[in-house]
């Protein structure tokens, strides 16, 4: 990596100017796996962020993976990206969830140094050939014939590039709510991207709002741990990256306490306080991360929810309250802390809060998460409605992979909903609506038992590899992996007892589960005969009689380019779907009959 | 296929009748029309309307219409044009009464115009000769239900049932296709599904937000509305097989062994009943078969007779036909001469009646019983035959045999047959969703993980979607965040 050779300040146009292949904006999850994805594919990479220290910041929680989060960042590592192994470095206590089910909902999670993980990964960044830091605020991205031709900064600089991923985060426009004070910002005590989101308006892009929160932090010092119910990690740790050798690591502990009546009485009285009860806040908010307050008004039988306290590092002073996430007037928030066991004499270090941004209705991208109608425009994160580091950073490393292979002129990389969460992760995306923040649960993949974090090598290793992001020792180790495996069901002896602990643990979910995995394969390939009948663009555009008008608006808005992608399509009934084969079939006939 | 053009044809069932309907549906149904009844004035008229007017055959029209399609239809032009240049020029040709239902409240949800000519095959022919010369498409079998299918108007389980009620050749056949025309299977199947989804989502919410909900797999409640879900589509397959006999038709053999009353018994059986077809082509050599309706069923009697051979063999040779007239019955009747002690003959047979449900005819009840009842029973181990005294001579206890069969059949059930799943292809997928069902479980009861018994319920919510047509795009997340305080 190399710092910008010349840095001449706001206002100097010519002297400043700056020719890359692809930009990415912003170095958040999805931004440093965009850019080390895009640069290691031998594209030179810019990675334009407003401050320089700020690289992959944990702006919430404490922690990377959890279920099908962790999954995610199993395939993200399979495939050659990052965060794993970032993780595996700052990591302070791994623990895999759900370990009482099924193997096919194990998922990996490691609370993190969030200080240490930002450090590790712009180490491995540095690292990293073909890409430069360049600090500064993108305003506007400028289009050639419908082509990416440069990206314009707020000081005045251009970076000529021919493609660009866009990954703001909470930035686009961005204003945090506490109580009734309201500042613009994508973090607290940091600015809003207002400009760039006027960029994308102008481009033609719908616009949504989206509202998200996080919860008071606390001073370590003055919390009574003796009070809670200690949570350790597993013994032996785990790590999440599959090219981690060893781990060793000095695990901390969190703790669990919880809301009790007292707690909820001072949010209930306090309730016109809070900007998502006096009709301050607009976005809509993630139901499966719901606020305190949303907790106390919509399950009212609920006498106690369960809080979570975890450390935001090893020493760090920060306690990160896990579960109380809020908007309330910051006295109000202390007042309710203080009602929970161990946290009697507890100070916050900062308020909790809520943030509010926009973001671009995803389906105006395709499935390489590239706009449709602008080559060379990639966006990625929460800018496409997603919640949470690690599914930013899968659309990140997919859309740094797409910029560098449209560069390359080679097809892009789409993984099918039977391949990967991210291949579900990006089809719910493009080919969905989305009323609340999208966070992947194991549920939203239809073939489950196939995608368990435990095979994702098996599942995407040679991609990475033929991406050039994987080397061939990884490549090597993986095929040998399965091999071997394979052998060992066929009878053969290649001596199990000499195997890795993750080669056993592979071995055993595939015969203890080996007729359910089975009949998932099987029932993925019936989805799939629907999943391949091709629908042309052309079609849209011709008459589409005997559909429902709901369907046909959603239709001709999202233009899926399968049927399988239409089936999925909210409003689009089963019905509307065989008269969609009938229109498909008779356009390919008439298609058929003019050549 | 196509849905751009506009359709017609003569509605009513051929032959002699006091009125005959011609309907026509499409875009340009209303135009067309207009030119063969322009007295209706349709084009100004409000929907849902009855016109009275006098059809024309329209000189201007000539055979315009399907002349420029380019669909290949060009043997259709050829043929309205020959018989548009039959018909005189502005001929009248019935006096009509005139229907109309503008989209989308009509069958097809298109325009739709329907003629009600005079009876008979000649108005209606020239009717729709003088709606095809103005512009209308013939329409081929079954199009006018395929539109309203297309168009939304009908679901999958609804367009399979116009076809059963076209064919319905008993009232219980017609009412059960009007039951499932009306949406009530496919309402019941929606409702199951709202209760397999439920159930779903309880579990997909303690592998996804295992921390916030917590507690054991599937709970037990969960369990027992599962189970009770099973019954309830087990109590549908019930109905499934009596559904299948009205829709389908069953063959009944009368078994028995010789000199036990057989034809005296299928004489009296189809004498007393209303013979609702002849014979059928091929078995009138001796009357051994004929159909008469029970219970709503058009049952096709069998007599398994002629075995009148003296000899040795006749106990093989009985046994050997009542086994070819068993094969793939549904129901059987097995007639036993209750005047005389039970011989091999009788038992000998009773080991052929494999999945048949079994009513026995306890025959010459008019003289002094000498047969074991409870051996019989016995004999029929596992068929728990009803037991019918009759006499054919006398003719009594038919009527009891007739109601008897009928309940074998299924008739009569908790189901009754208003919701009788009678198609197939239904009950082969309410089979395979409660399958799904007892697998899942069956694995919950085994503490099975959560997701193992999800993938059984994603099954039985598939093969469900396959009766109403609709997918499982139920939004499983919509109910956990509904009922689970959920989330970090």
């Amino acid at each position: 990596m190399r710092e910008p050779s010349s840095h001449d300040g706001p206002g100097s146009e010519s002297s400043a100017d700056l020719t890359f292949d692809i930009v990415v904006v912003g170095a958040g999850h999805a931004g440093c796996e965009a850019a080390a994805a895009a640069a290691r594919m031998g594209l030179s990479t810019a990675l334009l962020t407003v401050k320089l220290d700020d690289t992959a910041k944990m702006s919430c929680n404490p922690a990377i993976g959890g279920i099908a989060k962790g999954h995610m960042v199993r395939e993200l590592d399979a495939l050659g990206g990052v965060m794993a192994r970032v993780t595996d470095r700052a990591g302070i206590q791994f623990k895999t969830l759900n370990r009482g089910r099924g193997p096919a909902v194990w998922s990996p999670r490691a609370q993190c140094d969030k200080a240490r993980y930002s450090v590790e990964m712009a180490t491995l960044l540095e690292s990293v050939p073909n890409l430069t830091r360049v600090s500064g605020v993108a305003n506007h991205v400028c289009l050639e014939r419908g082509r990416v031709a440069a990206l314009e900064l707020a000081d005045g600089r251009r970076l000529a590039c021919r493609a660009c991923v866009i990954t703001p985060g909470t930035f686009l426009n961005g204003l945090i709510h506490i109580g009734d004070t309201q500042v613009p910002g994508g973090r607290i005590g940091e600015h809003a991207a207002r400009a760039l989101s006027e960029c994308l308006a102008e481009l033609g892009l719908e616009r949504g709002r989206l509202k998200t929160g996080t919860p008071p932090r606390l001073h370590r010092d003055t919390i009574d741990w003796d009070a809670m119910q200690p949570q350790p990690g597993d013994d032996p740790p785990q790590p999440l990256s599959h090219w981690t050798e060893r781990l060793e690591v000095d695990q901390v502990l969190c703790w669990l306490t919880a809301t009790n009546a007292r707690t909820h009485a001072v949010i209930r009285d306090n309730l016109a306080r809070s900007p998502l009860y006096s009709g301050q806040i607009r976005g809509t908010g993630p139901r499966y991360c719901p606020s305190l307050e949303d907790k106390v008004v919509k399950f009212p039988e609920r006498e106690s929810h369960r809080v979570f306290i975890e450390p935001e590092g090893r020493d760090a002073p920060e306690i990160y309250v896990n579960g109380v996430s809020t908007s309330m007037p910051a006295e109000v928030q202390l007042e309710f802390i203080r009602t929970m066991q161990g946290l009697e004499r507890a100070e916050m270090i900062r308020p909790g809060y809520a943030v509010e941004y926009d973001f671009v209705l995803p389906h105006q991208l395709t499935h390489a998460l590239e706009v449709k109608g602008a080559r060379g425009l990639y966006l990625a994160g929460q800018i496409c409605g997603t919640s949470g580091y690690e599914e930013a950073a899968v659309q990140g490393f997919m859309a740094g992979v797409n910029a560098a292979l449209g560069l390359k002129g080679r097809p892009p990389l789409v993984l099918g909903r039977d391949q990967a969460y991210i291949g579900v992760l990006i089809d719910d995306l493009v080919t969905r609506e989305h009323r609340e923040p999208y966070r992947m649960f194991t549920s939203a993949a239809e073939h489950r038992l196939l995608l368990r974090a435990d095979n994702a090598d098996e599942r995407l290793a040679a991609i990475g590899a033929d991406l050039g992001l994987l080397n061939a020792a990884q490549a090597e180790r993986v095929r040998a992996k399965y091999e071997s495996i394979e052998r060992e069901e066929r009878g053969g002896t290649s001596g199990v007892a000499t195997w890795s602990a993750e080669w056993r643990e592979s071995f055993e979910v595939r015969a203890r589960y080996r007729g359910y995995i089975e009949r998932q394969r099987r029932m993925a390939e019936r989805a799939r005969s629907l999943e391949d009948v091709v629908l042309p663009d052309a079609l849209w555009s011709g008459e589409l009689g005997g559909m429902s008008h709901e369907a046909l608006e959603k239709l001709r808005r999202w233009r899926p380019t399968t049927v399988g992608q239409a089936s999925r399509i909210a409003g689009v009934s089963p019905s509307d779907v065989t008269v969609l084969l009938v229109h498909a079939k008779r356009h390919a006939g008439l298609a058929g009959a003019t050549t | 296929m196509t849905l751009d053009d506009t359709i017609a044809a003569i509605a009513t069932a051929p032959g002699a009748a006091g009125l005959a309907v011609v309907r026509v549906s499409g875009r340009d149904a209303v135009a067309i029309a207009e030119r063969v009844v322009p007295r209706a004035a349709l084009a100004a008229a409000p929907s849902h309307t009855l016109h009275h007017a006098w059809a024309i055959a329209d000189s201007t029209a000539r055979a315009g219409g399907s002349r420029g399609d380019a669909s290949g239809a060009t043997g259709h032009a050829r043929e309205n044009e020959a018989r548009a240049s039959d018909a005189c020029e502005d001929e009248t040709l019935d006096e009509v009464v005139v229907a109309l239902f503008r989209a989308p409240r009509s069958y097809t949800r298109e325009d739709v115009v329907e003629i009600s000519c005079h009876g008979g095959a000649l108005p209606a022919r020239r009717v729709l000769d003088a709606l095809l010369a103005a512009g209308a498409r013939l329409a081929g079998p079954g199009e006018f239900t395929l539109r309203a299918f297309l168009n939304g108007r009908l679901d999958l389980a609804q367009a399979e049932a116009v076809a059963d009620l076209i064919h319905a050749e008993t009232d219980r056949a017609r009412s059960l296709a009007l039951a499932q025309l009306s949406g009530a299977l496919s309402r019941r199947i929606a409702a199951i599904e709202e209760r397999v989804t439920d159930a779903l989502a309880e579990i997909e919410a303690r592998v996804d937000f295992a921390e916030d909900v917590g507690g054991i797999e599937v709970p037990e409640h969960v369990v027992r509305g599962l189970s009770a879900v099973a019954d309830e589509l087990s109590d549908m397959l019930a109905g499934a097989a009596y559904g299948r006999a009205v829709r389908e038709g069953v063959r009944v053999p009368l078994v028995g062994r010789p000199n036990a009353g057989k034809s005296s018994l299928f004489n009296a059986l189809v004498g007393e009943a209303r013979a609702i077809v002849a014979s059928e082509p091929g078995t009138t050599r001796d009357r051994v078969s004929e159909a008469v309706e029970i219970a709503g069923v058009r049952v096709t009697l069998s007599d398994t007779a002629g075995l009148r051979d003296p000899g040795d063999a006749i106990e093989a040779e009985g046994v050997a036909r009542a086994r070819e007239a068993l094969r793939g019955a549904q129901a059987i009747v097995w007639v036993v001469d209750g005047s005389r002690p039970l011989g091999a003959a009788d038992f000998a047979l009773a080991g052929e009646f494999a999945g048949a449900a079994v009513t026995l005819a306890l025959n010459k009840s008019d003289l002094p019983r000498a047969a074991d009842v409870e051996r019989l029973r016995a004999a029929a181990n596992g068929h728990a035959p009803r037991v019918v005294p009759v006499s054919a001579t006398a003719g009594t206890g038919i009527d009891d045999l007739r109601r008897a069969l009928g309940e074998a059949l299924g008739a009569g059930g908790a189901e009754g047959a208003a919701l009788a799943v009678g198609n197939a292809r239904h009950a082969e997928a309410l089979s395979e969703a409660r399958r799904a069902l007892d697998r899942a479980t069956q694995a919950a009861r085994e503490l099975a993980p959560g997701e193992i018994v999800a993938l059984e319920l994603r099954e039985a919510l598939h093969a469900l979607g396959a009766v109403t047509g609709r997918a499982v795009a139920e939004d499983v997340l919509d109910r956990i965040f509904g009922r689970f305080c959920v989330g970090k």
